[in-house]
């Protein structure tokens, strides 16, 4: 909102600079966001929270500028004309359906009016905060909605039919044509003003067309009324108008300064029109009700911490307009004025003496807080996590958990299960993820185009899916994605490594080694190509080479990614933290290696697993050492390296001891694999 | 032992070593004796051609003298007054790319909430976290903000599409906020902890706004906790992750879900308060939202307003690594080019 330091200081008698006033509004919480000078004047634009309506007037900034700079407001409501001398309330027929929707609503009628232009001084001070003039008429409605916060209409009476006013819901489809020019389609939830014959105006939004002043006007009728906020909300939002009127009553209006206002508006329209008001009708109009909140001054010292003298807190309460009387050695009485509906309890009156006494002033203090003891929880697990999966030479990324559905698709993800926005931004973020390999594939396609030779990056985060409860659930998971060729320089050369599912698998082996887990294995689905990560014969997750179809859809072209994806939550119900010492093997112990060519089918895990089976005590470690496919070696088949490791924990062992072990090996091997030992 | 006198060649070299007077000269006694093709590869070399019951004998004798030999050289070596090493080790061209794994990093995002909870679990708070998906209690009700009020339009959100017409409405945490309603229901005072996660608010994305950030969030209910804690605290956090010298600024603000609320502002860490592009010339940097924990809220999960106080306050998380890293597009968090990320 925008207002004038001249404005302001109609009401007060302001001695700082406008830049230092700035400031000590902003610290008071009135923030003010820009200040720019104008044809003499200062123009500050406010931050009005919502909490405060008050603020949407200039008098209600003016009374905060006076408690900020120790001043007294200048006017007071007295000078202000309390009556209307000649009206008569005859004539008119106002019906109100409903004191909920429209608590307060008072015509005046004006007749004799010589519509025109308003006068210099009224046009700049409208322009200076926004206001495009119209004519003297719609410019005093807008004059005093800046300058009390209370927004009028005025209509065209020879336009309104039937000499009736009806303040009620918009009937199904009935139309209006609102000032803009705009045809609306309005149902029941909307609130209009009607004459006898149809809608004349969006209450509190926006007037109509065919009702509004204009040049040719002579007569007019002007409202000053009160609309419920929360329908002028939703017509406005229905809508989408924007309109200072409607800004205000969303925010409520305080309905006691109304008729102060109208009296106001009719002698200011008198005075600029040559006018006369002579009538007047009025409905809803009642006395405030007293209001009392009381105030300890004990309370507010513990709750804010440091004691303030109770003169102190008194002056600053009636800078801002409260009346204050004591009602106790410690507390005071305090009556709530009528444009401060948000003061409810003593915590709203605590504030405003905490406020204007200065945030700054009150002393820094460090609680006492009693620790709570926290067991280890699934946070301090991805951490762990995350700590060795960059240790293994994957980088962290954050992609975002809405997705576009047309890649999920290309995924071959089912689209049963997923979760839907309704108001989305775009298609492209129309989906909550049920997995994170989309982000990860999309990173990998960015990074790809930047010209990295490869790319190793890892996710731990949530997926999201239906699973048919009345909740949606959430899954903690990680993925894992490679893809290129990571080389090392060595002194022998250039080693080039091309990444793929034997990494994930090997980063995989030592996660579950650090958490303790043991009971894991790898099974290869061949129908789906896709390979089961297991813990004790539950499937957590899988390791695979994501399709052509939807590399392509990322445009990764002619590169082979592998992906990984588990669910965190099943991996860490499994984690084993007790860690038990094993000791130390004292006698050496010997490695012997078996060379042989084998068909390509067989799987080194059947190979390893047969020789187990076979309980060879010394045997302590078995594993694939070495692997040659090429010219060498038949067509159809591989040679394999296998490394057995022999130790006894009495004795070290001779050569007589392990041959009988390592003939069982070859015997495996040949037997049941026909391998040709080399 | 058949034509070899392993004694005279261990007087032979001890002698030889011992009067050499160069590292080059050492060097090459170190070739005759000790290289491939030295005296003792010889020796070693005979041995198949021995008696198999020589030749174990002769096996020891030649390792005692390798030995021997070999801790003369490095005596030597150390008497001629330099370590430098052997041939064979010769020096690396230092010019060459060192050999190294490849380690990766933690997201910048990741890297700035860990500090910030360090920060807070050094002063005992402990770190929750919540469901990114919430109902519309928690992320708007139970904060003491009503569904039709003015006071929701700070916080757009996006809603999920409804199983049908019965089914309860579910929406995206625009904020951290609702994992305070949860903890507060789920335990009783005394409750001191920070939230960190995702929060989604349907914004179009440039260099500022994005749909997805992060936010943390904290709270801090007890008997007996005051304003004047919640300045503490918070200046702590300030100093911690700022820097010593860095002097705060609370301002009166509006939140729905605190009363009194504040907005704390840091001295600008780029031109250290005297104004510049980053603090719009203010110089100050607006960094956190917190207040006193409103009664309502209390009352809304069954806390006595009475009996407890307490304070909250939040952060952007993005905001804070974008000034404490120099980070100019808040997009470039989700891109993750890893030339930005190889930089935290």
């Amino acid at each position: 909102m925008k207002v004038t330091y001249n404005w302001l200081k109609d009401f007060v008698d302001i001695r700082v600079a406008a830049d230092v006033l700035v400031d000590k509004l902003t610290m008071a919480g009135l923030t003010v966001e820009g200040l720019e000078k104008h044809s003499g004047d200062f123009i500050f634009e406010i931050e009005v929270t919502s909490n405060r309506p008050d603020w949407l007037s200039v008098i209600g900034v003016a009374r905060e500028v006076a408690a900020v700079t120790g001043k007294k407001l200048k006017f007071s409501k007295s000078s202000f004309p309390r009556k209307l001398k000649s009206a008569v309330s005859k004539g008119l027929t106002l019906e109100i359906e409903s004191k909920f929707d429209c608590p307060l609503y008072i015509a005046s009628v004006i007749t004799g009016n010589s519509v025109q232009a308003s006068p210099d001084w009224l046009k700049k001070k409208l322009e200076l905060v926004g206001c495009r003039s119209i004519n003297n008429i719609v410019d005093v409605t807008n004059f005093l909605l800046f300058e009390e916060g209370q927004p009028m209409h005025a209509f065209d009476l020879e336009k309104l039919r039937g000499g009736k006013i009806e303040v009620r819901r918009a009937r199904q489809n009935e139309k209006l044509v609102t000032i803009d020019g705009v045809e609306r389609l309005l149902n029941s939830e909307d609130l209009v003003i009607a004459d006898a014959e149809k809608a004349v105006a969006l209450a509190g939004v926006m007037g109509g067309k065919d009702t509004e002043v204009s040049s040719g006007t002579k007569n007019i009728l002007l409202e000053t009324a009160v609309f419920n906020p929360m329908l002028i909300r939703r017509t406005r939002q229905r809508l989408g108008i924007g309109s200072e009127a409607a800004y205000r009553f969303e925010r409520s209006v305080d309905r006691y300064n109304s008729k102060a206002v109208a009296l106001r508006a009719v002698k200011f329209i008198e005075e600029l029109s040559g006018g006369v008001c002579v009538l007047e009708k009025s409905f809803g109009e009642s006395a405030p009700k007293k209001r009392t909140v009381t105030l300890s001054c004990g309370h507010l010292e513990g709750f804010l911490g440091t004691g303030i003298a109770q003169d102190k807190i008194k002056n600053i309460l009636v800078s801002l307009g409260f009346k204050v009387g004591k009602n106790s050695r410690d507390g005071f009485l305090v009556e709530i004025p009528t444009y401060r509906q948000d003061v409810l309890k003593e915590i709203d009156l605590i504030e405003e003496v905490a406020r204007i006494y200065g945030f700054e002033k009150i002393p820094s203090t460090l609680a006492a807080i009693q620790p709570q003891v926290s067991i280890y929880t699934i946070r301090d697990f991805t951490s762990e996590l995350k700590n060795i999966l960059i240790g293994l030479g994957l980088n962290e990324v954050v992609t975002y958990s809405l997705v576009d559905k047309r890649l999920l698709e290309g995924l071959g993800v089912p689209s049963s299960g997923q979760l839907e926005i309704l108001n989305p931004l775009s298609q492209e973020q129309g989906v909550l993820r049920p997995s994170l390999i989309p982000g990860l594939l999309k990173c990998l396609a960015h990074n790809l185009n930047q010209q990295q030779e490869y790319v190793k990056i890892f996710e731990a985060a949530k997926g999201y899916f239906d699973s048919g409860k009345p909740e949606p659930q959430e899954e903690l998971r990680l993925a894992v994605a490679l893809c290129g060729v990571q080389s090392w320089l060595l002194p022998q050369g250039l080693i080039k490594d091309e990444l793929g599912m034997l990494h994930l698998k090997g980063m995989l082996e030592e996660v579950f080694s650090r958490f303790g887990i043991k009971d894991y294995g790898f099974s290869s689905d061949l129908s789906e190509g896709k390979i089961k990560i297991m813990i004790k014969g539950e499937n957590i997750g899988l390791i695979y080479n994501p399709q052509k179809k939807a590399l392509d859809f990322v445009e990764i072209k002619n590169k082979q990614v592998a992906v990984l994806e588990l669910s965190l939550e099943k991996l860490f119900a499994q984690i084993c933290r007790e860690k038990k010492f094993v000791a130390l093997e004292k006698y050496p112990a010997i490695s012997r290696d078996v060379s042989f060519v084998i068909k390509e089918e067989v799987l080194a895990e059947e190979v390893l697993n047969a020789i187990r089976s076979r309980n060879i005590v010394l045997l302590k470690e078995l594993k694939i050492s070495d692997s040659y496919k090429g010219k060498q070696i038949a067509p159809g088949f591989k040679a394999l390296t296998i490394s057995c490791l022999y130790r006894s924990p009495e004795r070290t062992l001779t050569e007589e001891e392990i041959s009988p072990a390592q003939a069982i090996v070859c015997a495996v091997l040949s037997e049941r694999f026909a391998a040709k030992i080399r | 032992m058949p034509g070899v006198d392993i004694d005279s060649i261990k007087a032979a070299a001890g002698q030889e070593i011992n009067s050499a007077s160069s590292l080059e000269e050492l060097e090459q006694l170190r070739v005759k004796y000790l290289g491939r093709k030295g005296v003792l590869s010889d020796l070693t070399g005979m041995i198949p051609g021995l008696a198999k019951e020589d030749r174990a004998a002769f096996g020891q004798q030649a390792n005692a003298l390798k030995n021997l030999l070999t801790s003369l050289f490095a005596e030597k070596q150390a008497s001629l007054g330099q370590g430098t090493p052997l041939a064979g080790e010769a020096m690396p061209d230092i010019g060459m790319p060192g050999i190294v794994q490849d380690l990766g990093r933690l997201h910048p995002i990741t890297q700035t909430i860990n500090e910030i909870c360090a920060i807070f679990i050094r002063m005992g708070f402990i770190v929750v976290e919540g469901p990114e998906v919430e109902t519309e209690y928690n992320n708007f009700t139970g904060l003491n903000i009503p569904l039709d009020h003015p006071s929701r339009d700070a916080f757009d959100t996006f809603y999920l599409k409804p199983k049908d017409n019965y089914s309860e409405r579910f929406l995206l945490r625009s904020q951290t906020s609702p994992v305070q309603i949860r903890q507060m229901k789920a335990a009783k005072p005394p409750l001191a902890l920070v939230a960190p996660g995702r929060v989604y608010r349907p914004d179009a994305v440039d260099a500022s706004h994005s749909f997805m950030f992060h936010q943390i969030e904290g709270v801090v209910v007890d008997k007996g906790i005051r304003f004047s804690d919640l300045k503490g605290i918070l200046e702590v956090l300030a100093k911690n992750l700022f820097g010593k010298d860095v002097r705060t600024r609370f301002r009166p603000h509006f939140f729905p879900f605190t009363e009194p609320s504040a907005e704390v502002d840091v001295s600008c860490i780029i031109c250290n308060g005297k104004g510049c592009s980053v603090c719009g010339r203010k110089g100050w940097l607006e960094v956190l939202g917190s207040g006193m924990i409103h009664p309502n809220v209390f009352e809304n999960v069954g806390y006595d307003p009475k009996v407890f106080t307490g304070f909250a306050f939040g952060m952007g998380v993005e905001r804070i690594a974008m000034l404490k890293f120099g980070i100019n597009d808040i997009r470039l968090f989700c891109e993750n080019d890893l030339r930005f990320l190889k930089q935290f």
